[in-house]
């Protein structure tokens, strides 16, 4: 199930939340829990057993490390566990790919198992894998309570999506949390202004990506090949980040308090700082279970440079089973190292907007590595943004500017901070105009979206059947 | 206002939006079939294990959740609304031109000169064939072009034009792109559907009357008589915005004299205007009793003459004007018919030979101009 449908919103939302306020607190976990097993099969009713068997694995595997704390065993259970992660999440999401690519290098015709991607796979067996580490390192202490741990990875609000949630991050709320009445406001108006990213800002952008990267790049304008490539960054940081909001929020009516994925990302002026702003949750996993462990930047700066290469090189394919992905990775890779070695002191002494207009720079043309597949059309559109395929301006870009030049405005608008500003400047200030405005706002804005955000859901399927069209 | 209550007040609020539409949704009957959309909606699908298993249960249901979901037409008319407060100049497909004007969208990219070549040889072959004369009409976008959104893409289609008068040759074609360009700024297109009026189709029947008579018959613009004033069309249906009707306007002189009208060698009447569309939401079905794979009309003219027309439904308003040039007219529909093109031509044909026509607009003529010889 997706948070923007309306058997969403108007069925499993209202009836799912009715149940889990009225239960009595100690069966509020397993309402939680059959409610997300419900949330996940209705799209996926075969592999929610996979789903459940990973959390039957790790659950063991967290029993048998809470024992061995210490002894030699361990690091065999955990061993066993990484590799039972990591192998269910190779064999559903990269077996076609290896595959391929073998069949191509060596002329071979092994088979491919062609199964679909089963959701969220890349977000639970991260979530599992930091959990059975935790449990290994002492950082955490085993699960007893199977319910409590089927909580912990199948919990509907950030299961399909992010943000990837350390074991520890939520290990208390787990079995005991609580909420009041701000919570439940704070996460319904959290929600509602992540389903209006969605719905409202990325499904509406994307239509023009969609177009513009279904045009032949060569007779591509300059002008219009950029606004794709802007549609289609804000599309998927709206989505994304619109998506990791209504988890937020839900988990917030839920007592949980998940961490946060997305701070202004496109407001950063070095690739570095972008990347502490973007899928921060992914991030700090990659940084904690991978980066430290090779030693991060203490063993000298080549290591760092092959460690910063290593995690980059996983970041790439984790996002998805193909080479643009990466290569999108080995970009960021590169961009990293050379910030590390000298640019990111070159930056530090210029103007933050030089520093903003190059991150910019970067992560655009990462997202045309990231949204086309093939080298020709990276290649083809990459010399549609510089020029060299359409000239600098033609009459289609100029019409698909007026035609979407409020939405980006209010997309830009959205993606920097000044619009939450704003409102805490409302909310402190003492006169009452101010007061009042805030009270208002922070009510009706989101009500405001939500019922636009209807109207974008059901507008989605208006299809008049034109029978009498001839 | 305490932290609390504020709180509450918004839980409220969210709330109620929720659960007033879900409740409203939960207790409204299914409707079968919108009237604004022109289909049978979704209805609840079959539960099955096995189709719950394989997920086409969810698909369905979710479908049918947001077919039917309450006041469904309302939301879509808010999006549209939003679409149009953010200032987009384009709906699903359709522009919104000035004054009023609905225009279908062509995109230029969407038709190659390869697909132009293609229905291009079909024609020549048709032409020389049967030596017919053809008749392509632009469509709104071509002509209303000060009446597109700033900056527009559309499809141009004069390259294809002078292709065509080139290839059949000046003598087979009739120049309906000047002709309606002359009157461009006259009542030509309706502003709600992706039809010529009948003014525009008398323009084009003037240059062809010319053409192949050397006169036509004086059909004035003071003579039209208005059968409906709510029109609402294919390209109002697109959009779904709150608009005025319009007017379907006729010449009341080509009523006058009794014909035959067979459609589909089996349904005859005695007139080529059926009246009972007028009361439905495809009032344009007016002209010739909408679309029919074959149509005969013996048209109590006693010249002679014979005349063939292949067509789309842009012919439907054009030919009632041609009727008193000939005796017999037979009109075909491609789109209805399986057969051999050439091989039922002839099986009409009169021993004195016949006139062949053909009639499309450009848009038409390159996605469905089809036949087997």
């Amino acid at each position: 199930m997706v948070f923007s449908s309306i058997v969403f919103l108007f069925r499993f939302l209202p009836l799912f939340f009715i149940l889990y306020y009225l239960a009595p607190e100690r069966v509020k976990n397993l309402i939680l829990f059959l409610g997300s097993l419900v949330f996940y099969a209705w799209g996926e009713p075969v592999y929610v057993l996979l789903m459940l068997f990973s959390t039957a694995a790790d659950y063991v595997h967290g029993r048998l490390l809470g024992r061995l704390r210490g002894k030699r065993g361990a690091r065999y259970v955990l061993l066993s566990s990484v590799v039972i992660n990591l192998g269910v999440l190779c064999f559903f999401k990269y077996a076609d790919f290896l595959m391929e690519t073998v069949n191509a290098l060596f002329g071979a015709d092994l088979p491919h198992p062609g199964l679909p991607l089963p959701i969220g796979i890349s977000f639970y067996t991260f979530q599992t894998m930091s959990y059975t580490i935790d449990v290994y390192r002492g950082q955490a202490k085993a699960q007893k309570n199977l319910l409590d741990f089927g909580v912990y990875v199948a919990m509907f609000p950030q299961l399909i999506a992010g943000p990837i949630v350390k074991y520890r991050d939520v290990e208390k709320s787990l079995h005991r949390r609580s909420v009041d009445l701000c919570s439940v406001s704070d996460g319904l108006k959290r929600f509602c202004l992540g389903l209006g990213k969605k719905v409202l800002l990325a499904n509406q952008l994307g239509a023009l990506w969609v177009l513009v990267s279904g045009m032949d790049a060569r007779n591509v304008s300059m002008l219009t090949a950029w606004l794709g490539i802007l549609a289609y960054a804000f599309q998927i940081y709206f989505d994304f980040s619109g998506y990791s909001d209504m988890a937020i929020g839900l988990g917030k009516m839920l007592g949980f308090r998940f961490p946060e994925n997305f701070d202004y990302p496109y407001i950063s002026a070095s690739v570095t700082e972008f990347w502490r702003r973007w899928h921060v949750s992914l991030g700090s996993w990659f940084r904690e279970y991978v980066y430290f462990p090779l030693g991060g930047n203490r063993k000298g700066l080549p290591r760092q440079l092959l460690n910063i290469l290593i995690v980059w090189v996983l970041t790439g394919i984790w996002h998805g089973a193909g080479w643009n992905f990466l290569l999108w990775g080995l970009w960021f890779a590169v961009a990293l190292m050379l910030e590390k070695l000298f640019l990111k002191k070159l930056l530090s002494w210029l103007p933050r907007g030089i520093g903003i207009c190059y991150t910019a720079l970067v992560v655009l043309v990462g997202w045309v590595l990231f949204a086309l597949d093939t080298p020709a059309g990276i290649w083809g559109y990459l010399r549609a943004m510089a020029g060299m395929a359409g000239g600098l301006v033609d009459r289609q870009a100029m019409y698909l500017g007026r035609q979407y030049g409020l939405l980006f405005l209010m997309a830009v608008a959205a993606s920097l901070p000044f619009v939450r500003s704003l409102a805490n400047r409302a909310r402190e200030s003492r006169t009452g105009f101010g007061i009042a405005a805030y009270h208002f706002g922070e009510k009706f804005i989101p009500a405001a979206i939500l019922l636009l955000s209807i109207a974008g859901i059901v507008d989605a399927t208006y299809n008049p059947f034109l029978y009498f069209r001839f | 206002m305490g932290d609390k209550r504020s709180a509450f007040f918004t839980i409220v609020v969210i709330g109620a939006i929720i659960g007033v539409f879900a409740v409203a949704d939960l207790i409204q009957e299914d409707r079968l079939f919108s009237q604004t959309e022109n289909r049978v909606l979704a209805a609840r699908p079959g539960f099955s294990w096995e189709g719950l298993l394989r997920g086409d249960y969810a698909e369905a249901y979710e479908a049918y959740l947001t077919d039917q979901f309450v006041s469904r037409d309302k939301w879509i008319a808010i999006k549209t609304n939003m679409d149009i407060a953010l200032q987009k100049k384009e709906i699903r497909g359709v522009y919104l031109g000035a004054d009023g004007y609905l225009i279908e969208q062509h995109l230029p990219e969407a038709y190659s000169a390869i697909q132009e070549a293609k229905k291009i040889a079909l024609l020549e072959r048709l032409v020389w064939e049967w030596d017919a004369m053809v008749m392509l009409v632009p469509t709104a976008d071509n002509i209303l072009t000060d009446k597109l959104p700033a900056y527009a893409p559309y499809y141009d289609q004069t390259r294809l034009l002078r292709q065509v008068k080139s290839q059949v040759g000046p003598e087979h074609y009739v120049d309906v792109y000047s002709v309606l360009q002359e009157h461009a700024h006259e009542e030509i297109y309706y502003r709600t559907d992706h039809h010529w009026t009948t003014l525009g189709a008398a323009y084009a029947y003037r240059a062809w009357a010319e053409g192949r008579f050397g006169e036509a018959i004086d059909y004035k613009k003071e003579d039209m008589e208005a059968v409906t004033e709510d029109f609402l069309g294919t390209l109002h249906s697109k959009v779904n915005l709150d608009m005025p009707g319009e007017a379907i306007y006729y010449f009341p002189d080509t009523d006058r004299r009794p014909m035959k009208v067979t459609y589909d060698l089996k349904d005859t009447r005695y007139n080529c205007y059926e009246e009972s569309y007028l009361e439905t939401k495809n009032k344009y079905g007016f002209f010739l009793d909408d679309n029919h794979g074959f149509v005969e009309i013996a048209t109590g003219y006693r010249n002679g003459r014979t005349l063939f027309v292949i067509k789309d439904s842009y012919a439907n308003c054009f030919l009632p004007l041609l009727l008193p040039h000939y005796e017999k007219v037979y009109v075909i529909d491609l789109r209805y018919f399986n057969g051999r093109l050439f091989r039922f031509m002839e099986g009409y044909e009169p021993e004195e030979g016949m006139d062949v026509l053909v009639l499309y607009n450009c848009i038409h003529f390159l996605e469905d101009f089809a036949y087997v010889e």
